[in-house]
Formats: structure tokens, sequence, C-alpha cells
């Protein structure tokens, strides 16, 4: 399951950093890519703008098939203040953008990728292939929510993979 | 005269001896290492950054009890000395006060890690002289 979720956040990560290398955001002092998972960071009162922030909600397994199979609900959250110096007149537009992004990224083809294995990468060491694959279904987008000056809306996503023997 | 106060940080120093005459303390700032950028395995969550414990004094807690309310964390607020912020910001390199405690992890007092709500500063002719943490208590412990 984890790794289904490390996957799924790699590819989204790449394929947004690719169509808009200019959305980053900054932690702990290090520019990155406009994305994160909020239960893989430290815990902070802080909300970044103009950046995608994902959180795993729902979760269904079905066992009917050789493998289980797991779908997962990955909850895209994103808000945008428009740019200061426009006086915030534009943070329609930049939401609009947030959204074409979306869409392009997840309506992209393929819909699905090797599963990956993480937890030995890092420090040149690449990461692994595991046996089946990770795919996902369209987005679904909620109402944009103006709260103040802040527009925000929330994405989910439907992401499905097998869970292999002995995997965790 | 105003020049002269404003050049020479007279409001700071102030502060600072007014912060120290109301029992004025150290608490820790929590600081995370910087992350590495090209290191995938922390944005996951398998990589954890080490921390660094920093002092942050003069201090005040502005009430001695916290501000609680049923169904929410407790929360104190903190007043702290702007001049030991002025040289963390430029010890550590980081662009502004702001940045600092939005970098920072929490605050360690009496043993305790208190999340940072909000840090905001008080000037006088464009220069801080107090910065205002809302710290908040660990959820563990919501009354």
């Amino acid at each position: 399951m984890q790794n289904a979720k490390d996957t799924f956040y790699v590819t989204l990560q790449s394929r947004l950093a690719a169509l808009n290398p200019a959305r980053t955001i900054v932690v702990r002092g290090v520019v990155r890519p406009g994305t994160l998972v909020e239960e893989n960071e430290l815990p902070s009162a802080w909300v970044p703008m103009d950046a995608f922030r994902l959180q795993w909600t729902g979760l269904q397994a079905n066992s009917a098939g050789p493998l289980p199979l797991l779908a997962m609900e990955c909850s895209i959250q994103y808000a945008t203040d428009g740019t200061s110096g426009n006086g915030g007149m534009d943070r329609g537009r930049l939401l609009a953008a947030m959204d074409a992004e979306l869409v392009s990224v997840l309506g992209a083809e393929p819909h699905t990728i090797p599963k990956m294995n993480y937890s030995a990468a890092g420090g040149g060491i690449a990461p692994t292939a595991m046996g089946t694959n990770v795919f996902w279904a369209d987005p679904v987008f909620s109402a944009a929510k103006a709260v103040g000056e802040r527009l925000e809306r929330t994405s989910t996503v439907l992401v499905f993979a097998y869970q292999e023997a002995g995997e965790l | 005269m105003s020049d002269l106060v404003s050049a020479t940080g007279a409001a700071a120093r102030a502060t600072d001896v007014l912060l120290r005459a109301m029992g004025g303390r150290t608490v820790m700032l929590r600081m995370p290492a910087p992350a590495v950028p090209t290191d995938v395995t922390e944005q996951l969550g398998i990589a954890m950054p080490t921390f660094q414990d920093i002092p942050l004094g003069p201090v005040v807690y502005r009430k001695a009890r916290a501000t609680v309310a049923e169904g929410k964390a407790a929360k104190w607020e903190l007043l702290v000395s702007a001049t030991v912020v002025e040289s963390l910001v430029g010890s550590l390199t980081y662009a502004s006060a702001s940045v600092l405690f939005a970098a920072a992890y929490g605050v360690l007092s009496d043993d305790e890690l208190l999340e940072i709500e909000s840090a905001t500063q008080d000037q006088v002719f464009g220069q801080p002289y107090v910065y205002r943490l809302v710290l908040r208590a660990p959820l563990s412990q919501m009354t």
C-alpha cells in the first residue's frame, strides 16, 4: 500500500514539475517542486499557497481476486491568494491554472505506472520496480471555496494497486 | 532624536531590559536541518531530518496561564527579544524572521514542545523591537 502511495506521489510530482517548472515551494530552506504529502512533512500550521498538498483519505480493499485490490482515495488540496502585486485580483486565474495542470497530468496517458519500492532508495540508490502496476481514475473536483481573499479547491483521485505478497 | 532612536536600536534594547526585568528566561527554538533537495526519500517520510535546539532569550510569557478553550489545544503567547531574533536570522542565513519561524519545528519550553501557530512583530520607526509567538500545546494534551 505504501509503495503505491509513494509511486503515485513521485509520478504526480515529476509530471507537474515537467509541465510547470516554475511552480515551486520552499520546504526547510530548499526549493522543491510544488507538491507535498502532508503526512510525510513536519506538522505545521503553515499552509503553502500555490502548491498541491496530498492527503491519503479513503481506503477500500477487495479480496475477490488472487491479490487484494486496494482502492485508495487521494485528496489533493490547493489554494491561492492571488498575486499581491495585483491586489489578489488574479486569484481566479491562478486557481484555474492549477486546475488545468492537475487535469493535464492526471488525464495524461498512461494512467498506469509500474509500482516502485522506495524504502531502500536514496543516496544514489534507485528504487526497485515491483511486479504490479499502480493505476488511477480521472480526478473529481469539488466546488471552489472562498475563505476571505483565499480561493481553494480539493480534487479527489482514486488510486488502485494490487497488494503483493509480503508487501507492507 | 527619532533618527537616533531608529539607528541605534534603542527600542529593541529597551525591550530587552523590560523582558529581563519581567523575569526573562530562555527557551529553545527547535530547527530541523535543511532538506536535501535531491533526496526523494525525505519527501516520502522515509528519511528523517535531524534537529538542532537553539537558545532563544530573553523571552517572557505574556500571561502566566495558557488560553484554554474546550475541545482545543492550550495556547500561549510568547514575547521574544528582537535582538536575539535578528542575530539568529543573520547567523542561520534566513531571509527574514518570518522565514525563520516558519521553518522552525517548535519551541521547547520546560521539556514540552510547543508548535508555533503564528509569529508577528511590533515595530518602531520600521525596526522590530519585539516578536510575539502564539504557541500551541501538543494535541495529546487537548482538554
